[in-house]
């Protein structure tokens, strides 16, 4: 049922978009439509590059690839200050579980350190942990976009 | 459970010959269980007889599960008067073999609650070494039997038994993201099983208080993973510390006055201690990296912790005030989750290398390290009140967790069984 509202939303704005708002496929800086969590999530996603980054074994430094991702997202940050995101970290599924806590923790706080570097307000980043409690992931941070 | 003198000269718990063996010596003690007997007559006789025998039974399945207590199975037809109970015939225990013996009784009282007297004698030097009586519900029985095991190991192996314990951890359901967890608590032999917690948001690492009244726990209640105390009895759940930020690895004290616990600040996770009903957190740790999981000694003067600031997680010893921090792990591969035993002996730990984890124990002063497990997805180890029995969680083929007790005799794990896949468990001292 929300996915169909949500469809319907962005099928509408998408009409409108090309009938009578042309430049709005030109990205302005500030965009007065309205767009759904979803939306706005798939929009972060595809203009960053991808919301997670990834990390060696053992390591919460960021390699060149994550910080050409969070570059990315941090440039899509300054241009939707009205967005906050959560900084999700997660451990390594082989270590003991409080550690894999700690280090998905330091890991949220690299990421949220770097973009905080590249301009993003601090008050648009929280962080969290996972540590390796969603195996799937493992050794990454995932930005999310919250709804404000 | 209100325990009483029984009223005849009450002696001090001495220790059976039998049991001055060394660790690994694989000879138990043989000890006779025959059926409790009842002061009372009539149907109420009948019914204490009843209570007597399903309490001998699980007096029975309790020492059979240690490698120190071997119990004759009992046979109902050795049933004995009451005034045996305090002089029971040691010659004909002593012809079954056995060098010890169990004899007891049930008794109504008049208030509906029963009484449960236990005596356990030397049949070699023929004479008692211990007694205890327990006033209990009805409903209560199974806790004065366990309490009856408990006297008979202490006489015996001269350690606390494990028999009157609980047992919480995280019981786990369904699979992916939609797999639940909630806290679960039971009696040690898996009776009185119940779920405290709703399974609305993830769980981790129950730690019950030394007599099993709290647990504390980590939920992902409010986004991050905070540490939350629940009350089992009434049902009341808080923070440890309010508007906190991430918070994890709680652990009482051995006296349940204080709770140490990690905490982050920034990229930087450190070992703080607060009371347990409230109070500031005071700050043991200052090193960058990661320092977590601490564990008090039992006589809580120390702390035993995992910390990653020399490059990769060894385990440290600090004073409870945290001076005199030292390193106390040097076999190999990193070093994690450190639970101190309760007769301050061994620290039990988990070992992360090339064969997966595995769970080991080693001396306080970091000599006579010993691996216990093979792994290879082993880990959380906690300590049963013997200090010979350790608990752990056991990842297996296909990621199933479950929950295994692993002896320091060398015996190999046995899985508990349990209603669902199970993981983190913490095994309590023994309850009052």
């Amino acid at each position: 049922m929300r996915k169909t509202l949500l469809f319907a939303l962005m099928a509408v704005s998408a009409g409108s978009a090309s009938a009578q708002l042309p430049f709005l496929s030109k990205r302005g800086p500030v965009q007065p439509v309205v767009q759904g969590i979803d939306a706005l999530r798939a929009d972060f996603a595809a203009q960053s590059g991808g919301t997670t980054v990834y990390f060696g074994a053992e390591t919460v430094g960021l390699a060149a690839p994550a910080r050409t991702v969070l570059a990315a997202q941090a440039a899509w940050l300054r241009r939707h200050p009205e967005v906050v995101v959560r900084v999700e970290g997660y451990g390594d599924s082989d270590d003991t579980r409080d550690h894999a806590l700690a280090v998905g923790a330091r890991r949220a706080e690299e990421a949220r350190s770097y973009l905080v570097l590249l301009g993003v307000p601090a008050a648009q980043l929280s962080t969290t942990t996972w540590g390796k409690e969603r195996p799937g992931l493992g050794r990454s941070v995932t930005v999310l976009v919250r709804a404000s | 459970m209100k325990p009483i003198h029984l009223s005849f000269v009450l002696l001090g718990i001495a220790t059976v010959s039998q049991a001055q063996q060394q660790p690994g010596t694989p000879v138990a003690t043989v000890i006779a269980v025959p059926p409790l007997t009842s002061p009372d007559s009539g149907s109420k006789g009948n019914q204490m007889l009843a209570t007597g025998w399903d309490a001998t039974q699980l007096i029975v399945s309790d020492l059979r599960q240690t490698p120190e207590l071997m119990p004759l199975s009992p046979n109902r037809d050795d049933y004995y008067s009451y005034p045996e109970v305090t002089a029971p015939t040691f010659s004909k225990w002593r012809s079954a073999g056995a060098k010890a013996l169990l004899t007891g009784f049930v008794q109504g009282r008049s208030d509906g609650r029963l009484t449960v007297g236990c005596y356990v004698y030397d049949l070699d030097k023929g004479r008692e070494l211990a007694r205890k009586g327990f006033v209990v519900s009805p409903n209560d029985w199974r806790r004065a039997a366990h309490k009856c095991s408990g006297l008979a190991y202490q006489a015996v192996a001269g350690a606390p038994g494990v028999f009157d314990t609980r047992i919480a951890y995280v019981a786990e359901n369904g699979v992916g993201d939609g797999r639940t967890r909630r806290i679960a608590i039971m009696d040690s032999d898996g009776y009185n099983h119940r779920y405290v917690t709703s399974g609305n948001a993830m769980v981790l690492t129950p730690r019950l208080s030394p007599k099993a009244a709290q647990v504390a726990y980590v939920s992902f209640a409010d986004g991050d993973p905070q540490v939350r105390v629940l009350d089992i009895g009434s049902g009341q759940d808080r923070p440890l510390i309010a508007n906190a930020a991430i918070t994890f690895a709680p652990r009482y004290s051995p006296d349940g006055s204080k709770i140490a616990f990690s905490m982050m600040q920034g990229a930087n996770s450190d070992i703080y201690v607060v009371g347990s009903g409230s109070g500031v957190p005071q700050r043991l740790t200052t090193s960058p990296g990661v320092d977590t999981d601490p564990s008090f000694s039992p006589d809580g003067s120390r702390i035993v912790f995992e910390s990653d600031r020399g490059g990769s997680q060894q385990l440290y010893v600090m004073n409870a005030d945290g001076s005199g921090e030292r390193r106390i792990s040097f076999g190999g591969g990193w070093y994690a989750s450190p639970v101190w035993s309760p007769d301050g002996e061994w620290i039990a730990f988990t070992r992360r290398g090339q064969d997966g984890r595995r769970i080991g124990i080693v001396k306080t002063d970091g000599t006579g390290e010993r691996m216990l497990t093979t792994g290879p997805g082993d880990e959380g180890p906690s300590w049963g009140a013997s200090s010979r029995e350790i608990l752990f969680q056991r990842v297996g083929a296909g990621g199933r967790t479950g929950l295994y007790r692993v002896g320091l005799d060398g015996s190999p794990p046995r899985q508990i069984t349990i209603p669902q896949d199970g993981s983190d468990p913490d095994w309590s001292g023994v309850m009052d």
